[in-house]
């Protein structure tokens, strides 16, 4: 029988908290984060290269986008990671397939962090242990074993305006012995954190100021869960927009603005807590390495991960990079011009090598549970 | 950048979205099944037979089921549930043919309509557009639109249908042969195997439906059968059908099947595929020779010689139904269902009795399970723990609810990790408590928002409703089958919000 402890806290004491953010529409990698020392950068984009030179210089061979530059702090700091030339084996250049293949994890059923929580203990399964900020559910939770989708902790309410309907219910279930006795005392104490931060105005911690952008308030709603200890395990996380075929400069410039900034005000925020917090971001595809006639990029190959938290191997890119020459490009098909940035990084070994931080005796046989069907290798993203 | 670039940019970003939105809507509003004029509720203190067996064979009581059960008689509303094409079930087939056209389209239409212009829908497409359709509604979210009313429509007959057994026994075996839309094109395939397998099979023969779930093409997809083929000496087979073949739909985990076996079954199946959805008669299921392993085999101790050919597959279904862990299996999961979540031995002896007698008559088998003295021991009465799914339909039928199971009341089944066609591996939905019970809080705020009418698209008329049984009493008694105990009864009072709480009571949450 699960300890009431254990349902309230999630993990335990471990209160690790993984948050997915997924960049749809399928960002450009070359722009967040360009090899600002290869001439061929410059040569495959003569008009959108020179934003690269303005940004903030990582190492000997990228840099970060110029809006990016909130995220420089964590980078020195050691807590941020970046994985270029990274994506899926496949070779769809439909957003929505490769969204689907990303977050399922493959030609399989039901998503990866769905079937990352299968493997949780069953004690590990709160009301709140997964939430998916937004509309829908994202297809990388379906076959998870209860997820919250939501907008605002507005949303939640016990009883409504009755709180004699609390009191009652807790008089009932009192005389519940065994499993559903301790469930029940277990959820009206982390209801009582619910309520706490739901009829009070959050307060950000360290200075830490949120945007007024939709994606930075659900971040600071993610931020308030995992201070508030109710059991919050997985949570994912939207940014849409980043399909920039036409005068993209603007375009990545206001994403790129909000991905930093809502970061940076989460990783200030949560303070201590980014010890045993984990942000992952991804997107389905990269663009293409050459820019095209309308100032933007078509549908490429490889993009970027980024990986923010405690514990992470940061301040340094990972993985393998061949640089923009044309002979280390992926062929466009018979097309004349400048090949597509190769997948020499596959997101699974990323992924695998977060999933390994957040639960103790993440093993060989739970890593082929949740990517059925290929090699994984997990990067050394912790360490 | 071409046209093609456009549609993508115009539908690519945020792909997430509110498909609820996209479902067609009812004409008028849902109504609710017209109760009878003089209602009266259980008087007993305890669960009677009445309510106990309107608790297992349903899902959930409705104002007014007490007294017609009582006064058909237990046995007489177990024969008719076991017989369900002889209950008139108009109002359900009404609304079901009305909302969900789709539904009843042939398997090879249900593909994405994409490049096909003799399509109505493509034809239509520019007055739609006129009218706020997308063209992203004729390509890649159309899957979603299948799965929405495809889970809306089970939702619906849960609540509406009278063939209450019939639909949880649905439920059963769309557990039991479980299959995840969202791999690959079982997305278009699985409301085939819906219609197809297991409506059309239910209350019908295991065997049957057994053969049915083994060519579905859903089945061919979420399983691997599709692949599993022998062109060259060489060729291993895929043994992932073959697997759960034996180890969930027939035999069981232990039911004494070697490595062997698996890959002999399997050898059995090479050749058996559906039609890719590029190709003409695409999601159609065939046979290919070439593609078999035409040798001898050994399955369970049974030669099967070469040359068999296609028949093969008949030879091996006939070979795991007769084996005895099949029907151990088989009724070990139905009284884990109908009886309890560890069932008494006693009671599974009986039931597979009977299902080997029957020769794997679902009826007859399940007629034995409700004639053991183990699923009327009064002691077991109102232990059994609902499952979400359950938990909530049973609401909506206790409180005569009018629903048109949209997104808002799915969300519920979402949140609580139970909605239709959301489970990825084979095994199905877990049936045991424990699986369940971490997620109270979103039955506590489910039963509070329906009773505050606060779910969009689903409303209930609960002053009429008391009115018409005669007062708080008749109400609590009718909604937990029996009549409330003193502390239930305070509680109900005290609360202010009486209805949210039976409905959220420990009470309400077994049966």
């Amino acid at each position: 029988m699960p300890s009431p402890q254990a349902v309230i806290s999630g993990n335990g004491d471990e209160r690790r908290a993984l948050v997915v953010i997924f960049l749809r529409g399928a960002a450009d990698g070359l722009a967040l984060v360009p090899p600002v020392t290869d001439e061929h950068y410059y040569r495959a984009r003569p008009r959108l290269g020179r934003a690269a030179k303005e940004g903030v210089k990582l190492d000997d061979r990228f840099g970060l986008h110029p809006k990016l530059q909130p995220l420089e702090e964590a980078w020195r700091e050691g807590e941020l990671a970046i994985v270029h030339a990274c994506g899926t084996e496949d070779q769809t250049r439909s957003h929505f397939e490769a969204q689907d293949l990303m977050e399922h994890g493959g030609v399989v059923a039901g998503g990866w962090l769905g079937r990352y929580l299968q493997t949780r203990p069953v004690e590990s399964r709160g009301a709140l242990a997964c939430v998916a900020v937004g509309k829908a559910l994202p297809e990388c939770l379906l076959g998870a074993p209860a997820v919250t989708v939501m907008q605002s902790l507005e949303e939640f309410s016990i009883g409504g305006r009755t709180p004699a309907f609390g009191t009652q219910l807790e008089r009932l279930y009192a005389m519940e012995r065994g499993q559903l006795g301790a469930a029940a005392r277990a959820t009206f104490s982390a209801l009582v954190r619910i309520e706490a931060m739901r009829t009070t105005q959050y307060r950000p911690e360290h200075g830490a100021i949120y945007g007024r952008d939709e994606f930075s308030n659900g971040l600071s709603q993610l931020a308030r869960l995992i201070k508030a200890d109710v059991g919050l395990e997985a949570a994912s996380i939207d940014l849409p927009g980043w399909d920039s075929h036409f005068a993209q400069q603007g375009q990545v410039e206001g994403l790129a603005g909000k991905l930093a900034g809502g970061l940076a005000a989460l990783r200030k925020d949560l303070g201590a807590r980014m010890a045993t917090t984990t942000v992952v971001v991804m997107t389905e595809f990269g663009r293409t390495v050459e820019e095209n006639s309308a100032f933007g990029t078509d549908h490429g190959r490889g993009s970027t991960m980024f990986v923010l938290g405690g514990g992470v191997h940061g301040g340094r890119m990972h993985g393998a990079w061949r640089g923009l020459a044309p002979e280390g490009l992926e062929r466009r098909g018979v097309l004349e011009g400048y090949g597509d940035l190769p997948v020499l990084n596959n997101y699974r070994n990323v992924l695998a090598s977060v999933l390994a931080r957040h639960a103790t005796g993440f093993g060989a046989t739970e890593t082929a549970s949740v990517f059925p069907g290929f090699e994984v290798k997990p990067m050394a993203i912790f360490g | 950048m071409g046209a093609g670039a456009v549609v993508a940019a115009g539908s690519g970003c945020g792909r997430v979205q509110d498909h609820g939105a996209e479902a067609r809507r009812w004409l008028g509003k849902p109504t609710a099944p017209r109760l009878a004029e003089t209602l009266t509720g259980p008087t007993a203190t305890e669960l009677d037979a009445v309510s106990h067996a309107i608790n297992r064979l349903t899902f959930g009581v409705r104002p007014g089921d007490h007294a017609r059960v009582a006064a058909m008689g237990v046995e007489a509303f177990i024969e008719e549930q076991l017989a369900p094409r002889e209950l008139a079930d108009g109002m359900c087939e009404r609304v079901i043919r009305h909302e969900f056209d789709s539904l009843a389209d042939p398997a090879g239409t249900l593909f994405p309509r994409k490049g096909d212009a003799s399509d109505p829908l493509q034809q239509l497409f520019p007055a739609m557009k006129d009218r706020g359709a997308r063209v992203s509604h004729l390509y890649e979210f159309k899957d979603k639109v299948l799965l929405d009313e495809l889970t809306r429509a089970t939702v619906l007959r849960a609540v509406l249908s009278e063939r209450q057994l019939y639909e949880v026994m649905v439920q059963f075996w769309t557990d039991h042969f479980n299959i995840d839309p969202s791999k690959a094109e079982a997305k278009w395939l699985k409301a085939a195997d819906d219609r197809d397998v297991i409506r059309a099979h239910a209350l019908g023969n295991f065997r049957e439906l057994l053969r049915a779930s083994a060519v579905s093409p859903a089945m061919l997809w979420y399983l691997d059968g599709r692949v599993n083929r022998r062109v060259k000496p060489a060729d291993k087979p895929n043994e992932n059908y073959a697997r759960e073949l034996l180890e969930l739909h027939t035999l069981g985990v232990h039911g004494g099947y070697t490595q062997q076996d698996v890959m002999d079954v399997a050898r059995c199946l090479t050749g058996w595929t559906v039609r890719d959805k590029k190709k003409f008669f695409k999601g159609r299921v065939e046979f290919r020779a070439g593609e078999h392993d035409d040798g001898a085999k050994r399955v369970l101790g049974v030669e099967i010689p070469a040359g068999l050919g296609a028949r093969d597959l008949d030879r091996v279904l006939e070979i795991v139904v007769a084996h005895p862990s099949t029907a151990k299996h088989v009724a070990g999961k139905l009284c884990r269902r109908f009886i309890a979540d560890e069932p008494p031995e006693a009671a599974v002896t009986a039931t597979a009795a009977a299902f080997v007698r029957s020769g794997g008559d679902i009826p007859a088998t399940l007629r034995a399970l409700f004639a053991t003295e183990e699923f009327w021991i009064p002691a077991g009465r109102g232990r059994k723990f609902k499952r979400p799914f359950h938990f909530v339909v049973s609401a909506l039928r206790a409180t005569n609810a009018a629903t048109d199971a949209t997104k808002p009341l799915v969300d519920y089944l979402v949140r609580l990790g139970h909605a239709p066609f959301r489970y990825a591996t084979p095994d199905g939905y877990p049936e045991a408590a424990s699986h369940w019970q971490s997620s109270l809080l979103w039955r506590w705020n489910f039963a509070s928002a329906l009773a505050a009418n606060g779910i969009k698209g689903t409303s209930i008329a609960a002053e009429n409703l008391r009115a018409q049984l005669g007062g708080d009493e008749a109400l609590m008694a009718t909604v937990l089958g029996r009549v409330p105990s003193a502390v239930e009864r305070g509680a109900y009072h005290e609360s202010g919000v009486g209805l949210a709480l039976l409905l959220a009571s420990p009470a309400f949450q077994h049966c």
